[in-house]
């Protein structure tokens, strides 16, 4: 019992401190990033290469004077930013960073939460996502952050329907909800070196998946939630310091748990990358080490593909992003759905 | 035990919540809050899939709509309605007359229930099974009240929109006129 305890506490700590821990190396990227393609040099002074600027800018956050405007709803404008995070943190807890290992005698899991139930039970809880944005439109009573709100809402709850249309169908081409098996399923090579990875299966479901994560996330093509130069700033525009900063973790942290999930149904989960092979069936703890380096690696990528996007194409119009939603990506999923799922039938005959 | 007892109270708190508090979107985050315990008790209970399909289309989709309305028409100024009338007080013994009805029926006849008890070992396939075989015809009779409602809802809207087309064009010619 006791034991049980310390391990789901151990393991928690890990899966929190690892995406915690990375958020500043990940805002810094974006801002070298956003430098780099704009020819500028980006935050260079605090530290070797700048690496210390997010430093500066957490005790930047911290220390800032609080400012809590008076016609706001109280409760609901405190408890946005927390229940913003807390959401967003949530479908980490049964993102794998491992295959599973035995040790002491048992197998360990490497996620927090062990179901067979795992990729769903992740798309269940990141459904959430839109309350936090929704209560701090509401609770902000301001029409800059109403509007803001309700661009992000009715975004979000639209792209989810594609995005989960990509994800039926690669429950269906697996055959499980369990993220181990998947990623076993994933973990063959075609020709000896072209990975078994489920974009090669399912490109449309893959991209699909792509531009879901961008209007999940509200980045750039789709922040219509906070057009700058339509709605100043959107739903956090009446938050400030830390409170600010809680909205900014959780978007950077719903971020990565939807590219984690990205890579998992798509680009082979946690399975080592190509070339890793002889190194890894030396030991199982070194195989279990290099699967996690082969996820954040991949997770780096999508990081990185995320702020190129961001600086490579501009804003969508409100129009435009609902059309794109509801009148193409929608059918096609649905289409990618029945021809995926009469494949599966006729593969199982 | 101790945490299927403190989810119990929290679901029927939150529900009265829902029920009696004066402003209609702390009464809508009362029902989210009500289907995400209820989504806890079905989780307490072992079964993953259920719990998550509860997160996923009522408190993930269903609530989000509510709340969304409430807050695109700003239903601040309407606090509940607390108007008295016999028909309220009619239509309310009835449906709870009906309902205690199905209840003795369900206890004395000791009809099958969809216990989820039984469903934890593996929930999907147990479910489904169950869902398109035993159950079939309640589940396709609710697919056709939903349909109802979708129906009536589309009935509604078309109709309100044709008076408010009707009423543009009168208020027009009195404009020409």
């Amino acid at each position: 019992m006791l034991e049980a305890a310390i391990e789901i506490l151990l393991k928690t700590v890990v899966i929190l401190a690892l995406p915690l821990g990375a958020l500043p190396l990940i805002i810094h990227v974006e801002r070298r990033g956003a430098a780099f393609m704009q020819k500028r040099l980006g935050p260079n002074r605090v530290g070797p290469f700048g690496l210390l600027q997010p430093l500066a800018d957490v005790a930047k956050f911290m220390f800032k004077e609080e400012v809590h405007p008076t016609h706001v709803r109280p409760f609901f404008y405190t408890a946005a930013p927390m229940v913003a995070l807390i959401v967003a943190l949530l479908p980490l807890a049964c993102i794998p960073v491992a295959g599973p290992i035995e040790a002491f005698g048992r197998t360990i899991y490497p996620e927090v939460f062990r179901s067979d139930m795992g990729i769903f039970f992740a798309f269940a809880v990141s459904a959430l996502g839109s309350y936090g944005i929704l209560l701090a439109g509401w609770a902000s009573n301001n029409k800059y952050s109403m509007l803001g709100a309700l661009r992000a809402c009715a975004q979000m709850v639209s792209y989810e329907l594609s995005l989960s249309t990509s994800v039926v169908a690669m429950i269906f081409l697996f055959g499980t909800n369990d993220i181990h098996v998947m990623v076993q399923a994933q973990s063959g090579y075609w020709l000896g070196f072209i990975p078994q990875w489920g974009v090669f299966y399912q490109p449309i479901a893959a991209m699909l998946f792509l531009v879901g994560i961008f209007a999940e996330s509200n980045r750039l093509p789709f922040d219509l939630a906070e057009g700058e130069s339509e709605i100043v700033a959107g739903y956090h525009l009446e938050y400030s310091s830390m409170k600010f900063a809680l909205f900014f973790m959780a978007e950077y942290i719903h971020m990565i748990a939807l590219s984690a999930l990205f890579i998992i149904l798509f680009f082979g989960g946690y399975g080592i990358l190509p070339g890793m092979e002889g190194l890894a069936s030396k030991s199982p703890y070194l195989l279990m080490l290099l699967q996690v380096v082969s996820l954040i690696i991949k997770i780096a990528c999508m990081i990185w593909f995320f702020v190129w996007v961001r600086w490579t194409l501009p804003r969508f119009r409100y129009d435009q992003l609902m059309n794109l939603g509801w009148e193409r990506l929608l059918p096609l999923g649905i289409a990618n759905l029945i021809v995926t799922v009469l494949f599966v039938y006729f593969r199982n005959q | 035990m101790a945490v299927d007892i403190m989810l119990t109270i929290l679901t029927v708190v939150f529900a009265l919540m829902v029920v009696f508090s004066k402003k209609t979107v702390v009464a809508a985050f009362s029902l989210l809050m009500t289907l995400l315990m209820i989504a806890m008790i079905y989780f307490q209970l072992g079964t993953v899939f259920i719990s998550a399909v509860q997160v996923l289309i009522n408190a993930g989709a269903i609530a989000i709509l509510f709340v969304f309305v409430m807050m695109l028409i700003n239903l601040e100024q309407f606090t509940n309605n607390r108007e008295k009338s016999k028909w309220k007080l009619i239509v309310s013994t009835v449906t709870i007359l009906v309902l205690l009805g199905v209840f003795a029926l369900v206890i004395n006849n000791n009809i099958e229930t969809l216990s989820v008890m039984n469903l934890a070992d593996n929930s999907m396939k147990t479910l489904f099974a169950k869902l398109f075989d035993v159950y079939y015809l309640p589940f396709e009779m609710a697919t056709v009240l939903l349909l109802a409602a979708i129906v009536a809802c589309i009935v509604i809207t078309s109709h309100e929109k044709h008076e408010v087309a009707e009423e543009l064009a009168a208020a027009k010619s009195e404009d020409k006129v």
